[in-house]
């Protein structure tokens, strides 16, 4: 299977000399492609952080980042804002789907701001509803529509450029279960089918039980990880009992 | 925190976040100032003697025009901090505030505002008071030493004006707060962005706002003949109520149809811009048609200034076109004159018509006091060529006259003349109007026609009681010396009793003191274009401001995205572009009619004008723009702000 990310020895502290937190301390984790990965953790343990991390939108203060075999943390602005758009996806917990336009010009975006003709813009925006369940609401304006509708054009828009690894900070907070279902079920579909590689970061369990791989996160370590066997209830329980063996922090 | 206080503090918030605002405002105020202290001040007396009534009377005026401004302006100006207050409105009602309270501390905050703009305001206007009286009369070429002084005068209007609209914008907003409901205030003005309109009501506004726009250059375009003012009035009321439409149904419609057509829309950022122009139109159209509306005012008074100016050339020219004219009811030695008047002032050229003078009962008009003249076409025609006036009439037929007229300032009765007159029993075609001062002065008071040698011949020998005149006209040298000829020519001048002879001169005035509030009221007009030019450059720049104030949370989404600066900032200038050169274009086609109206009223042509002027403004706005792109692109980029 092909690496796509590689993390070594990712350490992060916030503040000043003399007031450092150390948030993260020396992360390593490899991701492949087709991976369907969940982070967990307690509130305040660096979940955010370490996404943020990985999707290039911070940097870390040690250690060592490779999006398939390049290191990010070298690379200029300019650099990594190409690798965001051409390789990276972003699921957001508010959603940020621009108020200023439907649905459609919204899961639009990414192709028409990379110079896809707008013939093959419109097929692959009608692609994405299908498979998202939005065709229709592709004329509406977010604001006609449910939090679970945002989310799911959120990720529609996230995968459309067909992005090696898809990271989503929890993207389910916002949603109540039915809505969350549905969209765990589209990602879910997205990563067997079109074997998209996705990250996402929650603290959940039902949402976790939907990963293939599920790892918990705490003082800043990975303190252990589970994976997906058997069906969707037993990982949901084998969730539950490993949160309350680690401390019962969680519900 | 007390109610004052929380005023306080949004206020300090307020100045340095809407800080040009505010500057606009007290700029306004001082501008307003030193139209007034222009009428009131003691330093101004000086302008006594140059006819100061019509100056007061323009200042009046451009204060009138400016007030106008003024309140758009305030209006604009409370509504932005009005609406600051409503997106906060949520806070404050955590703060358990109630509507009421939340009304109070806006009007408060309001009134600091308003109070410190006045204060500013004043203050500058006084500090400036000088600096632009000398400006004025530079410009109007009036030299005279201005002093420093102080009177309260002035201040009555600016203060008076300025407290009664921004009290009154103050106290709406305090009552809009006061009677929305909390779910309201709530949801903003957010949603009534997209709300989409009934399908009618925009068929209806696109439709209206199309023809009442079109005949609003109908109007405009032909303003010739009697009804030319009404037809420019009809023409200003329809064109502000067409832009207005235009911008609330046409244009916004079109941003729509584009945002519908994925073809075009999925091309380069537009899918940015586009849409986010569209989203907003709604929101922003009046402060469009505002600005169009005071830029067409700007270019208007541009032209106005401009055609007075030229106007005011010409007339000044035709009486200089001959220092000192003779006439004389005997044939007299023209030559013998010009040396006289050779032995103190250098004679440039002089030359010689005889006239007849034609009585109105011959003409059949009912003016009977007026002097209608006949002149022979070749004496006329050797006049010109030795003044060196161009004369392009071919040899007259009998049947044919030219007829002679004078240049006025303002004429409404339009460039008709009649095609015909009848002298006598007959009747002789006019083929041409003309306004060349070749007889000079006579022409102002006399309706000259240049008629054939032959008719003129036949008018001599038939009309009874028509009296030849001789008409001698010396250009000199230097007009400023004619003094010293005039004591010469003096002796010239005898009247004596019926039938004897009669000989009459007449002296060009030199530039006349009375007129110089024409140049009084040129430098005024050229300074409201640019305040009204500059103030639609900080509208829009405002405007422009406020809505990136909104975008920067979209903007860091879509660097999130990993959309790359560049094209965002594309996106971002080519938005902005549009909030500028909208107007300026509608402008554009608006003011060719408006001007061309205006050129018809005073029989100037004013396209060159308008070139100008728009020139100008495109100039400035392409300056602001760029400013604005600018100062949009550090807020929106600029890491950690
Ligand atoms: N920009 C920052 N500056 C200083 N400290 C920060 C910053 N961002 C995060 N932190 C600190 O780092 C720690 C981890 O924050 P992070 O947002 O990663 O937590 P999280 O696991 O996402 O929590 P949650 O589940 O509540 O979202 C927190 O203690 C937080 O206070
Ligand atoms: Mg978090």
């Amino acid at each position: 299977m092909n690496k796509i990310l590689e993390i070594r020895n990712l350490s992060k502290s916030y503040g000043r000399k003399g007031y450092k937190t150390m948030v993260l301390q020396d992360i390593s984790m490899d991701i492949y492609e087709g991976d369907f990965i969940a982070i967990m953790g307690p509130s305040g343990s660096g979940k955010t952080t370490l996404l943020n991390l990985l999707s290039t939108l911070d940097k870390p203060d040690r250690g060592e980042i490779l999006l398939e075999g390049d290191n990010v943390i070298k690379m200029k602005n300019k650099k990594l804002s190409l690798i965001r758009r051409d390789k990276i996806g972003f699921i957001f917990q508010d959603y940020n789907l621009l108020d200023n336009m439907t649905l459609q010009d919204n899961i639009a975006l990414p192709l028409t701001l990379n110079g896809v003709s707008p013939e093959k813009t419109i097929q692959k925006v009608q692609e994405k509803a299908v498979r998202f369940g939005l065709e229709a609401h592709l004329k509406k304006y977010p604001y006609q529509l449910s939090g679970g509708q945002k989310q799911r054009a959120a990720s529609a828009r996230a995968l459309i450029t067909n992005p090696r690894i898809l990271f989503a900070d929890e993207p389910t907070g916002a949603l109540d279960s039915r809505s969350s279902r549905d969209l765990l079920c589209c990602l879910k579909a997205a990563n067997e089918e079109g074997s998209a590689t996705i990250l996402m970061v929650t603290h959940d369990v039902y949402t976790a039980s939907y990963a293939k791989q599920v790892y918990f996160l705490r003082d800043g370590q990975i303190q252990c990880r589970l994976n997906h066997r058997g069906n969707r209830k037993e990982f949901y329980e084998e969730i539950m009992q490993m949160l309350a063996s680690m401390g019962g922090e969680q519900e | 925190m007390s109610l004052f206080r929380l005023a306080l503090s949004n206020f300090k918030r307020s100045v340095r976040e809407f800080g040009m605002l505010i500057l606009s405002l007290t700029v306004s105020v001082c501008v307003l100032f030193n139209f007034q202290n222009v009428i009131y001040a003691d330093s101004m007396d000086v302008l006594l003697e140059f006819n100061k009534d019509y100056i007061d009377m323009i200042m009046q005026a451009a204060t009138v025009v400016f007030l106008v401004f003024l309140f758009f302006f305030i209006w604009y100006a409370t509504n932005v901090f009005l609406n600051q207050r409503k997106k906060e409105i949520g806070i404050y009602i955590f703060m358990g505030l109630d509507n009421g309270r939340i009304g109070r501390m806006y009007a408060l905050e309001s009134i600091l505002i308003g109070s410190f703009s006045l204060a500013a305001g004043l203050f500058c206007g006084i500090v400036f008071s000088k600096f632009f009286q000398m400006l004025l009369l530079k410009l109007s070429e009036i030299s005279v030493d201005i002093q420093f002084s102080f009177s309260w005068k002035p201040l009555v209007v600016p203060s008076v004006t300025f407290a009664v609209i921004y009290g009154f914008m103050t106290m709406k907003g305090c009552y809009t707060l006061k009677t929305s409901s909390v779910l309201n205030l709530l949801s903003g003005s957010r949603q009534k962005e997209i709300k989409p309109e009934k399908k009618l009501v925009t068929a209806f506004r696109i439709i209206t706002g199309i023809g009442i726009l079109g005949a609003g250059y109908g109007f405009a375009w032909h303003t010739e003949g009697l009804d030319a003012l009404n037809h420019a009035l009809i023409a200003v009321v329809l064109v502000i109520a067409g832009v207005y439409l235009l911008y609330s149904g046409f244009i916004p419609a079109i941003l729509r149809a584009l945002t519908r057509n994925k073809n075009y829309l999925y091309k380069r950022e537009r899918n940015l811009w586009v849409n986010s122009l569209a989203f907003r139109i709604k929101k922003n159209y009046r402060t469009y048609a505002m600005v169009t509306v005071l830029m067409i005012c700007a270019v208007t008074v541009m032209a106005i200034s401009i055609a007075m100016k030229q106007r005011y050339e010409k007339i000044n020219y035709f009486g200089q076109v001959y220092s000192c004219q003779v006439i004389s009811n005997e044939s007299l030695n023209g030559e013998e004159i010009a040396e006289g008047i050779g032995q103190e002032n250098q004679v440039e050229y002089w030359n010689e018509v005889s006239c007849l003078v034609l009585s109105p009962e011959l003409l059949h008009t009912p003016y009977q006091e007026w002097v209608y003249m006949a002149a022979p076409y070749s004496q006329v025609k050797e006049a010109a060529e030795r003044a060196g006036l161009e004369f392009e009439y071919k040899e007259l037929k009998d049947s044919q006259v030219i007829q002679l007229s004078h240049e006025i300032l303002l004429s409404l009765a339009g460039n008709d003349w009649d095609r015909e007159v009848e002298i006598g029993q007959e009747t002789y075609q006019v083929i041409a109007e003309d306004k060349t001062p070749y007889l000079g002065n006579m022409q102002n008071q006399a309706t000259i026609y240049i008629v054939s040698d032959g008719l003129y011949e036949k008018l001599e020998s038939e009309a009874a009681g028509g009296m030849n005149y001789y008409l001698y006209n010396y250009r000199i040298q230097d007009p400023e010396n004619l003094d010293a000829s005039k004591e010469y020519l003096g002796s010239l001048s005898q009247t004596e009793e019926e039938g004897g002879k009669f000989v009459g001169v007449m002296y060009s005035q030199s530039e006349q003191k009375d007129d110089s509030w024409i140049r009084i009221m040129y430098s005024l007009c050229l300074f409201m274009f640019a305040t009204l030019m500059l103030a639609c450059g900080t509208i829009i720049f405002m405007k422009v401001s406020n809505d990136v104030y909104e975008d920067k949370e979209r903007y860091r989404v879509l660097e999130k995205l990993g959309i790359p600066r560049e094209v965002l900032c594309r996106s971002v200038r080519k938005e902005i572009s549009f909030a500028y050169y909208c107007p300026f274009l509608l402008m554009c086609v608006t003011s060719f009619f408006s001007v061309h109206a205006l050129g018809n009223v005073m029989q100037e042509d004013l396209l060159r004008v308008n070139l100008w002027s728009a020139a100008a403004i495109l100039g400035v706005f392409t300056v602001i723009c760029l400013l604005s792109v600018k100062g949009a692109q550090r807020r929106l980029f600029m890491p950690g702000k």
